[in-house]
């Protein structure tokens, strides 16, 4: 029905256009270019048999903090496209995807994102199906004043072991270069429409 | 640097710089006007003075300041440098470019200057100039990773991609062994990926392969790695392992298509038209049999059979396909199938089916041939697949009977009137469309997918003030009213500029245009920062790709939108240049004047609700939320907001052609492009150029009556200006002859003959007709009798329709109001513009343009009471459309057209 694919350049535009359609936290086309060239692993697409754009997922490595982990930016899929697990599929793909990449290279241990507390559907996916628990509460996270959970999931990573590493942080744990800084926040949220 | 200053003023000058480096411009500009103090002609610190009240909005002062310096002291390479940087904040990238190769006549090894010079040949596709200011950066320091890896990319570009491999074995000539380090791992496998890309592109498949293998445990990331290995395979015709490795990755994730177009490739089982031979068939289904039983839980192995079978085999697999996503309530199931309308035969098979089981859940409360009970919700999902097809297949009032059926049987499911509006949408009643998105919106009114869908639905009706009301209750971003503008929402702005235009307000419909243009121009800046990005992040698969894809940025058909848009504009400003503040659009203009009291009442009604809503959640923002930066932020306020500036244009041809020439570069094959060519070009009298996007549009689409219009008035133009008298005329005038001899359309005929040809040739179709007509009109304007009947003469046949239900007429409703404006404006027959509304009335009696009977356009239309409705309670409107269709066919029998109208 879906095709759940790795994103291209090509998508972006479609991606943006999804985004804007279904969620209040938006981003500005710089801030897409700024994932797929940092991570071009970690955006992943749901592309449906017309060829229409109508999921994604946006993830990130944070590199801010000591601690390098993966981040959930943004996830979204179209009202009209949910009971598919479109939502759960693009989220194992950019897990995956983290667990290759960056947990055997730089030991990043856990995935984070932020989800409105209100969103009980997106609430219910990321427990209940993912297995992410509730790190934190932070407060007032959204413009809108809503509180987030702060969620959190282990990357298993301990079967990748044949080119096994150390944990530290580095390489992609370095600060962004000046031009980019003035991205916007990362705020990412799931909305009700990933009734999966 | 600073030099030729005492040292106190030295170190000052050093202060300036670093300030201005780290954002500290107050105390730069303290530290340059204590220099000035003592040296109030020194170059370079005016230079620098001007540079950082630059980055303080004091542009004009940057500017004079800049020059003065570099008047002051034109042997500097700081003034020059300075006054690049300063072109280039105001993305002046030519001059800038300039700037930086004098300063570099002054300093040729400053690398500062070289590499800053680099960014813009890149951003600017100067590929010759980047790849010697690449190598020159090699040159003076080959120990610096990012110098080999930019010299590589550089020639890349440069269309030398061996050349570029190259340079990356002599940079990896000079590693260590043990290269890389662990916090380089990534890097240095993104830099082999990219090898093994660049000598793909070579051609160099074998090497490319061994390259692969050889550096296999090197490269981090897996999927890329094994996706490059299968593409190669494939190319090098190592089937078999192909289909392996294909295989392997499905198994990662059977739901990428893509893996199983490749895997048919490498068994031969794949045709780019979709067409097979029955033994093919045979083997595809076997094929993807066997798949299915490898990975059942993908729904891609499921579907992809549905577009290779046939017949039997096809009814069968849909059958079993169909029935558990109705079981499970899949909303998506009808746009998920709806390709395979385009397919011969297959709609019709659809349609039995799903009655089918219509049929039988409705008598038994099973599917066919099974015992178990199915749960209610399958009529439901029955009902809503069936409302779909039949909007799809043009059958209006059997949609709207299937989706009430499904309102009634379950009010509170949002879907359902989402569709419903999208239903009235198609059969031409805008205004109920909105009602019902509203009022699907005001089920859930935290999900912003109903809301922009509502918006939407809302600009279609040229409710734009109300759809600004309902889009703000997702965009408000602090203080700002809407950041639909600064968040890029392309959809929005192109929908409100088009219905902008309907109304005839020009300004703001250039404005919301302009804008989309606008973006499409950033999207184009947004790269200049990740030129040295990429490079250090390595992430260079993906960087080549994003300049690519900027290349062929404006060919994205939301940029096409929004220039024709513009162009749109210009020209109708050019045409009537008085009118351009806001008109009652035609539909409202139309109506009775108590009509025209009721819609506004319910806009207004609507509207204040909407208001209402934003002030609850408004005031539910307002306690939390001052920011979490604490700061508030003021955004400038608009000084045009209708956009009047934009309408004082000098030429507005010349802004046209501006947006033309884009088009022109970016989307050569649209046929759009060159028709709005021809508007513009003809109307600037350019006639050679007219001519070309005249030869262009043959070229496409020789037959579209557009095509067929523009060639005659072109023609037709020419003829009757008078005959030439200076050289250029002549030489023009003996090209016009020479072409119009080789065009095979007006071969030994005249305009008229040429006309009646065109005619003949498309007598069944609509808008060919229309064409002719008009074109009768403007050859022999004594003949616009002649040409109304012509019209009215066209009949509207009925669809062949292989046995399915109802019968569908072939005209649609958009030409069908075409050819109304056609006649009422162009031709100026009142009478028969009102024949014509009464005829169309009948075949679109959803339509409010036509006044349909069953449009919100009537008085006592039961949609007209959909906005006064309360939204929240969502209980059923359901109305009999069946009953009403067979009674106004029946008491407007007396029609002419409507002979041929039978039902």
């Amino acid at each position: 029905m879906v095709c759940i694919r790795k994103a291209t350049i090509d998508d972006l535009l479609a991606m943006q256009a999804c985004n804007l359609l279904c969620l209040p936290e938006n981003y500005q086309m710089k801030y897409y270019f700024y994932h797929i060239l940092s991570w071009p692993q970690l955006l992943y697409v749901a592309e449906d048999y017309n060829g229409r754009i109508v999921g994604y997922v946006l993830a990130k490595m944070e590199e801010e903090t000591n601690e390098c982990h993966g981040h959930i930016t943004s996830l979204a899929v179209l009202r009209t496209h949910r009971k598919l697990g479109l939502a759960t599929k693009l989220m194992s793909a950019a897990q995956t995807a983290m667990e290759q990449v960056c947990l055997r290279v730089f030991g990043a241990e856990y995935v984070s994102l932020h989800v409105r507390k209100s969103n009980r559907a997106a609430f219910h996916l990321y427990t209940e199906t993912l297995g992410y628990k509730i790190h934190d509460i932070e407060a007032k996270y959204y413009a809108d004043g809503e509180d987030a959970y702060d969620m959190r999931k282990q990357l298993k990573g301990k079967q990748y072991h044949h080119h096994h590493h150390h944990h530290h942080a580095g390489g992609c744990c370095a600060p962004e270069p000046k031009s980019l800084e003035a991205k916007p926040e990362s705020k990412s949220e799931a909305k009700s429409s990933t009734k999966a | 640097m600073g030099a030729s200053l005492p040292p106190k003023e030295a170190n000052l000058f050093k202060l300036i710089v670093k300030s201005y480096e780290t954002k500290q411009y107050k105390k730069g500009l303290k530290a340059a006007d204590a220099i000035l103090k003592k040296f109030p002609d020194h170059g370079e610190t005016l230079s620098m003075k001007g540079l950082t009240l630059n980055c303080m909005d004091r542009k004009p002062e940057a500017y004079e300041l800049v020059r003065m310096g570099l008047k002051n002291d034109l042997k500097s390479h700081v003034c020059w440098h300075v006054y690049g940087l300063l072109y280039r904040s105001d993305r002046e990238y030519r001059e800038a470019i300039k700037c930086y190769r004098n300063a570099l006549r002054i300093d040729p090894d400053n690398i500062e200057i070289l590499r800053d010079l680099s960014l813009l040949q890149a951003q600017m596709r100067d590929l010759d100039g980047f790849v010697q200011t690449r190598q020159q950066l090699l040159t003076l320091k080959p120990n610096h990773r990012m110098n080999w890896i930019g010299f590589a990319v550089s020639h890349h570009l440069n269309s030398n991609a061996s050349k570029a491999v190259e340079i990356l074995e002599a940079y990896e000539g000079t590693l260590e062994d043990d290269y890389p380090p662990d916090n380089e791992r990534c890097e240095h496998g993104e830099m082999l990926l990219y090898k093994v890309s660049l000598l793909e592109e070579c051609g160099s498949h074998e090497r490319a392969f061994a390259e692969l293998q050889k550096k296999q445990f090197k490269i981090v990331d897996k999927l890329s790695f094994k996706e490059q290995e299968v593409t190669l395979l494939v190319k090098l015709g190592r089937l078999e392992e192909g289909a392996k490795l294909y295989k392997a990755l499905l198994s990662m994730n059977p739901d990428n298509y893509r893996y199983y177009e490749g895997l048919q490739k490498c068994v031969g089982l794949r045709s780019e038209n979709g067409q097979y031979s029955s033994d093919e068939i045979d083997k595809l289904d076997a094929l993807y049999k066997s798949l299915g039983q490898d990975y059942t839980w993908s729904s891609a192995v499921k579907r992809i059979p549905l577009d290779f079978l046939q017949g039997n085999q096809f009814h069968e697999a849909a059958d079993k396909y169909i029935r558990p996503l109705l079981t499970k309530g899949v909303p998506s199931l009808f746009s998920d199938l709806s390709p395979l309308y385009d397919h011969p035969g297959k709609a019709e098979v659809l349609e039995q089916l799903i009655l089918e089981l219509e049929h039988s859940i409705k008598a038994n409360g099973t599917y066919p041939g099974r015992v178990d009970k199915e749960p209610p919700s399958t009529l439901l999902w029955t009902l809503f697949y069936l409302a779909q097809h039949y909007d799809r297949r043009g059958q209006y009032d059997l949609a709207l009977t299937k989706i009430d059926e499904a309102i009634s049987h379950t009010p509170t499911v949002i879907d359902l009137y989402s569709v419903k509006s999208r239903i009235m949408k198609h059969a031409g009643d805008l205004p109920a469309a909105a009602a019902l998105a509203d009022e699907a919106r005001c089920m859930d009114l935290a999900d912003r997918y109903i809301n922009s869908e509502c918006v939407k639905r809302m600009l279609q009706a040229d409710q734009v003030p109300l759809a600004e009301k309902t889009a703000v209750l997702f965009t408000k971003d602090g203080d700002q009213h809407t950041n639909l503008h600064d968040m890029q929402c392309m959809w929005y702005e192109l929908a409100s500029g088009d219905s902008y235009f309907r109304q005839g307000d020009l300004g703001r419909a250039l404005k919301k245009f302009l804008a989309v243009e606008k973006h499409y121009a950033d999207i184009t800046e947004d790269q200049f920062d990740f030129h040295s990005y990429c490079l250090r992040k390595m992430t260079l698969r993906a960087y080549v790709a994003m300049l690519k894809f900027q290349d062929r940025l404006h060919s994205h058909s939301y940029f096409q939108k929004a220039a024709s848009g513009a162009i749109r504009c210009y020209l109708k400003l050019y045409d009537s240049p008085s009118k351009s503040t806001t008109e009652e659009d035609d539909e409202t203009s139309k109506l009775l004047p108590s009509q025209k009291k009721k819609m506004r009442q319910k806009q207004r009604k609507a509207e204040a609700r909407a208001k209402k809503e934003a002030e609850v959640k408004n005031e539910e923002q307002s306690a939390s939320s001052i920011s979490k930066s604490g700061k508030r932020h003021v955004k400038p306020v608009d000084p045009d907001p209708k956009g009047e500036k934009l309408l004082q244009v000098e030429d507005p041809l010349l802004e046209a052609t501006k947006y033309l020439k884009l088009l022109q570069k970016n989307s050569p094959d649209s046929f759009e492009t060159h028709l709005l060519s021809f508007e513009v070009n003809i109307r600037k009298q350019k006639v050679l150029l007219a001519l070309q996007a005249l030869k262009q549009m043959l070229r496409l689409d020789a037959e579209n009556p557009d095509s067929h219009r523009c060639l005659i008035m072109f023609f037709h133009k020419v003829d009757s200006t008078t005959t030439p008298v200076t050289d250029a005329e002549k030489l023009i005038w003996s090209v016009l002859e020479a072409e119009r001899l080789s065009l095979s359309q007006l071969h030994e005929k005249s305009l008229l003959e040429a006309n009646m040809f065109f005619l003949e040739k498309h007598k069944e179709s609509l808008m060919h007709r229309a064409a002719v007509a008009e074109m009768l009109y403007v050859l022999e304007p004594s003949k616009k009798c002649e040409a109304v009947t012509l019209i009215e003469e066209s009949s509207n046949n009925i669809i062949p329709s292989g046995g399915a239900l109802g019968a569908v007429s072939v005209w649609r409703l958009k030409d069908c109001i075409a050819v109304h404006k056609l006649i009422n404006t162009v031709l100026a027959d009142q009478d028969a513009a009102i024949r014509w509304k009464g005829r169309c009335a009948q075949y679109f009696p959803y339509s409010t343009y036509f006044e349909g009977k069953l449009s919100s356009a009537m008085p006592d239309s039961a949609y007209n009471q959909i906005g006064g409705k309360s939204p929240e309670n969502g209980t059923a409107i359901s109305h009999t459309h069946g009953d009403k269709i067979t009674d106004s066919i029946a008491s407007n029998g007396k029609l002419e057209g409507f002979k041929e109208l039978t039902i």
